[in-house]
């Protein structure tokens, strides 16, 4: 059993700038008790299409 | 226990998009989904309707998360019960992304994307 204690102290920050939050991230400010975060990005070497342009067809077809 | 609260003075947001949510104030549960299929053609064109998510695999694959079999005793002591932030800007926020400010219990945020690229054949460019 792990016994894990925290001391929080002051926080003061000053500006927050971001350009962008995109595809289920969070900005946040506070206290979370969980947090899970998944993310699957796919481009494969397939997904590079040269070739006149259809409508795609199905993957591994 | 008793909780933080957050103190931000001035938020500028200029976009939030695609189910995005700006939270002010404490939640309970948060769940966020996104999913998109992007493709880039070499010359303009939109045929629409032409995707269908069951298609590719990595839509429906499971994300397993490693167990925690650990058993943690967490204590928090707040000696100081304040967050300060002077100020928050954001450009954008997109596809099921999230501003929060204030206390919430659990975040479970997925993302899934599909990168598509169509060139032109070799003879056709220019």
């Amino acid at each position: 059993m792990i016994n894990f204690q925290v001391y929080n102290r002051d926080i003061h920050v000053g500006d927050i700038r971001v350009v962008g939050v995109s595809s289920s991230s969070i900005l946040m400010v506070g206290d979370a008790e969980t947090i899970q975060l998944a993310s699957a990005f796919d481009t494969p070497a397939e997904s590079l299409i040269i070739g006149p342009f259809v409508p795609l067809a199905v993957e591994g077809r | 226990m008793l909780q933080r609260s957050s103190s931000v003075k001035h938020i500028h947001i200029t976009n939030a998009a695609l189910s995005s949510v700006i939270q002010l104030g404490d939640s309970k549960i948060i769940n966020g989904l996104s999913r998109a299929i992007a493709v880039q053609r070499e010359k303009q064109l939109f045929i629409g309707d032409e995707e269908d998510f069951s298609k590719y695999p990595i839509f429906q694959r499971p994300i397993i998360f490693p167990q925690d079999n650990e058993e943690v005793m967490i204590t928090s002591f707040h000696q100081n019960p304040m967050i300060h932030v002077n100020s928050i800007n954001v450009i954008a926020f997109s596809s099921s992304s999230i501003l929060h400010v204030g206390n919430t219990d659990s975040i479970n945020m997925e993302a899934r994307v599909k990168h598509i690229r169509q060139l032109l054949p070799r003879h056709n460019r220019s």
